[in-house]
């Protein structure tokens, strides 16, 4: 399933996957220490094209509905790994919560890079 | 499976002597044509040699297959050290931590080049090897601790984790000062110029 669907009186709200990804995405970027997203093939040749994808963001929805999200990172060199995984996860957590009020189950990050600014 | 690689490389060595030796006889001319055709005919004509050339190619294939299935497995499969936070999982690519001593060694002047490479092993430990080309004036024994230390402390203290890390240090090559240089001077003259880059010009 490519969207998360609430109903309310008036009818169907439907919430896509890259919509939670690229709130994932914006709410990562905001803390102190991260360099970038880190990139899957395809988005790599996406943004060869000049485009943005958001394709590396995985989002699932477990059968409960629950959101799971991996979000690759890449961290700027001279920062705590720790401490900016655990900043970005309460920073996407607050901001998907405030956002689309979905239920988050887990918010995985791997960092695949290290850069100097 | 270390057999099994082991195995691999010699099928397909045995393979491609074998090849080699068949186009250096051909082109000896010790073998006929006529010898040749013939074993395709033979080959060609009979039931049970073509059932078994057909079985050795469809070996070779599933053997080819699973191999190549195996080194790129292997190539793929993404190493990390992972640990859990109450709102998911954090896993760091041993890529990301060879990044970071890529960049913190450039403190240390007497280093000219460094290869890290970095291994998590089952027991819950790092090992770092590291393979440095070094300046000659350097101290190796107070360099090479100083580096131990340096490395160790900033793979601490960035990562934040309390297991056990063993840094391997192998000095590939000392650089003397003629020789850098030698180099300078060559990658200087070596400049490429711009194609067409005085074309227009008045």
């Amino acid at each position: 399933m490519n969207r998360e669907e609430f109903h309310t009186d008036l009818g169907a709200i439907k919430i896509h996957k890259n919509v939670i990804a690229s709130i994932a995405s914006l709410a990562a970027l905001e803390i102190e220490g991260i360099k970038g997203i880190g990139r899957d093939f395809k988005s790599g040749i996406m943004e060869l094209l000049g485009r943005k994808d958001l394709s590396a963001i995985k989002v699932e929805f477990d059968k409960n509905q629950d959101v799971l999200i991996d979000i690759p990172l890449v961290i700027k060199y001279g920062y705590n790994i720790p401490d900016v995984a655990s900043k970005v996860q309460d920073n996407v957590r607050n901001a998907l919560e405030k956002m689309t009020s979905l239920s988050l189950k887990d918010i995985n990050i791997s960092v695949e890079g290290i850069e100097k600014n | 499976m270390r057999i099994f690689n082991v195995l691999g490389i010699i099928f397909y060595a045995s393979v491609l002597i074998l090849i080699g030796l068949i186009l250096i006889i051909f082109s000896l001319n010790i073998i006929p044509p006529e010898a040749i055709s013939g074993l395709f005919i033979y080959v060609q004509g009979n039931f049970y040699p073509r059932i078994v050339v057909g079985l050795s190619g469809l070996l070779l294939i599933l053997v080819s297959y699973s191999f190549a299935q195996l080194i790129l497995g292997r190539f793929q499969r993404e190493k990390t050290i992972a640990f859990t936070t109450p709102s998911g999982e954090v896993t760091i690519a041993l890529s990301a931590i060879e990044d970071l001593i890529k960049h913190f060694v450039v403190i240390i002047p007497e280093i000219k080049e460094l290869k890290p490479d970095v291994i998590a092993t089952k027991k819950g430990s790092i090992v770092v090897n590291l393979r440095v080309t070094l300046k000659s004036e350097a101290n190796l024994p107070e360099l090479t601790s100083r580096l131990q230390e340096i490395t160790k402390s900033k793979i601490q203290e960035v990562l934040g984790i309390d297991e056990q890390i063993i840094i391997r240090i192998h000095i590939s090559k000392i650089i003397s000062r003629e020789e850098r240089e030698r180099k300078r001077k060559d990658s200087d003259r070596e400049e490429p110029s711009i194609p067409f880059g005085g074309f227009g010009r008045v």
